[in-house]
């Protein structure tokens, strides 16, 4: 018997008990109320390793429906981001000074990245050299660490710092407070652009708008109309092989992990629609697919990051498409009343507040 | 009762040697259907870019018992979250009394499972072609011997239960 075969008879009642450890915690699971938003944090939680899973499924006095964002540093306390608060989180799941919270180990990453990615690094390879990874369901893992170039462009990061898992969420009747002010006189949808920071609800109010553009709203004389979605991210329609977790509609079609500068191009072709929505431009190539789109006749719903109209100038590419007059409606989110608050909806041709 | 007892030895060893021919012919049928697999897997790798959940159970569906059993325990493990080095080398024990190997084969199964999923997709297919190399091999090897070798047992077993029989007599 070779030396590597009985090293692993060895290894084998060891491993298969800390298998029914893992087990035990999702089971018995010391949850306050077994509710919905248990069974989505639960389902949220089980992306970590044992320690921090344990952990995050004993916190206690933290609304779940309020968890925006779970950062994990190497070396750093855990931190629990909510609406209006950051908390730091100890062994035992509850709140705690930064100094005695629970500090993460390279390992409690190390087994984060293998659980998301379900041990397939190399299925998430291009995500990863764009910094991020998008888990079924449509939560975005942002990730940091050591990039490792070939060419000057990045081939993959290793040495994973930090983890900041963000929790995608699906508010319905979001969009009807805009969607009056984004129609031109026809009931047509105007070419739109979203700008707000990171974590004021682009996304959410995306998603929202296409299922309301895709159903058509009949208050608002909307018909429903085709929405090509061009998801680069993975984010809006929350793709897991092939079905989509979130509704966008009865008229949607969506392109998943398509870049979308082709993306856009490919749908136009291929699918006909009527409006294409797609999430944060920034990039030079999608200027330019966006003003080619411009000429096949379809509308424009896309999101961006800056916080106000003046800073959307100062962003070359978002300054260069905002030049040629090619958005018709602006809308600003912040956060100053929790996320998707909506500051202002400006009519880019005339430049009035709506 | 004497010639009743000679009957039962004779078909006693007679039936171990043809199960130890059975074992040794299984053992290269095993091997090139893991050669399968694998070129499979290599497949939904590199092209497909395939999460290793998803592959294995596509494997399953692909293979015959007792690999079936094999790449379905791995989908279970790998979707309760255990990392997929762990996963295929537990597999390999719990599942190994199902098959004709010999531990030197295992010692080459083993490796696919040394760094998978840890790296990119060339890295991958470069790691499941050196396995692949080494199976086919050791399935060529094992191809030229038990023919020899199962004709010899089946043989060995009914000839052993004669002597058997001879010396007690």
């Amino acid at each position: 018997m070779s030396l590597h075969y009985t090293l692993s008879v060895v290894q084998a009642p060891k491993v298969m008990s800390n298998l029914q450890k893992t087990m035990s915690p999702q089971r018995e699971g010391s949850l306050p109320k077994l509710n919905k938003s248990a069974g989505l944090w639960r389902d949220m939680v089980r992306w970590f390793g044992d320690d921090i899973r344990s952990i995050l499924l004993n916190l206690k006095g933290v609304d779940f429906n309020e968890v925006e964002e779970l950062r994990l540093r190497v070396g750093q306390p855990l931190l629990v981001r909510t609406l209006d608060k950051d908390l730091f989180i100890n062994q035992e799941g509850l709140t705690a000074s930064p100094h005695k919270a629970y500090f993460i180990k390279h390992e409690d990453l190390a087994s984060a990245i293998e659980r998301m990615t379900h041990s397939s690094v190399y299925a998430v390879e291009e995500d990863l050299k764009q910094g991020f990874i998008t888990l079924p369901g449509g939560n975005r893992v942002g990730v940091t660490g050591e990039a490792v170039l070939l060419h000057g462009q990045i081939q993959t990061i290793k040495h994973i710092s930090s983890l900041n898992l963000r929790i995608a969420r699906d508010i319905r009747g979001l969009s009807l407070k805009v969607l009056p002010l984004l129609l031109s006189s026809d009931c047509s949808i105007c070419h739109t652009l979203i700008i707000s920071p990171p974590r004021a609800g682009k996304t959410t109010l995306l998603r929202d708008l296409i299922r309301s553009i895709s159903n058509g709203v009949p208050q608002e004389g909307l018909k429903g109309q085709t929405v090509g979605v061009v998801d680069e991210r993975g984010e809006l329609a929350g793709m897991w092989q092939g079905v989509p977790t979130y509704d966008l509609g009865f008229r949607t079609d969506v392109l998943d992990g398509c870049p979308k500068a082709n993306g856009m191009s490919m749908m136009v072709r291929s699918m006909s629609p009527q409006v294409l929505a797609m999430d944060e431009i920034g990039h030079t190539d999608d200027v330019i697919a966006i003003a080619d789109a411009l000429r096949t006749g379809v509308r424009i719903l896309s999101t961006a990051h800056a916080s106000s109209i003046e800073e959307a100038r100062n962003r070359p590419v978002i300054s260069h498409l905002l030049d040629q007059g090619v958005f018709e409606r602006l809308v600003v989110l912040s956060r100053q009343h929790g996320p998707g608050t909506i500051e202002g909806v400006y009519d880019l041709r005339t430049g009035r507040i709506l | 009762m004497l010639v009743l007892g000679c009957i039962a030895l004779i078909t006693g060893c007679g039936c171990l040697g043809l199960w130890l021919a059975y074992r040794i012919r299984r053992r290269p049928m095993e091997l090139r259907e893991c050669s399968m697999a694998l070129a499979l897997l290599d497949t939904e790798i590199l092209w497909g870019a395939t999460p290793l959940p998803e592959a294995f159970c596509i494997l399953k569906e692909r293979t015959d018992s007792p690999w079936q059993d094999f790449f379905a325990e791995l989908q279970e493990r790998l979707q309760q979250g255990e990392s997929a080095s762990t996963a295929w080398r537990e597999t390999m024990i719990t599942r190994n009394a199902q098959f004709c190997l010999k531990p030197e084969d295992w010692q080459v199964i083993g490796d696919v499972g040394k760094g998978l999923g840890r790296s990119d997709r060339t890295e991958q297919h470069k790691q499941i072609e050196l396995v692949q190399r080494q199976l086919i091999i050791m399935k060529e090897q094992a191809e030229a011997w038990s023919g020899k070798q199962a004709k010899m047992w089946s043989y060995l077993g009914f000839l052993g239960g004669l002597a058997g029989v001879l010396i007690l007599i």
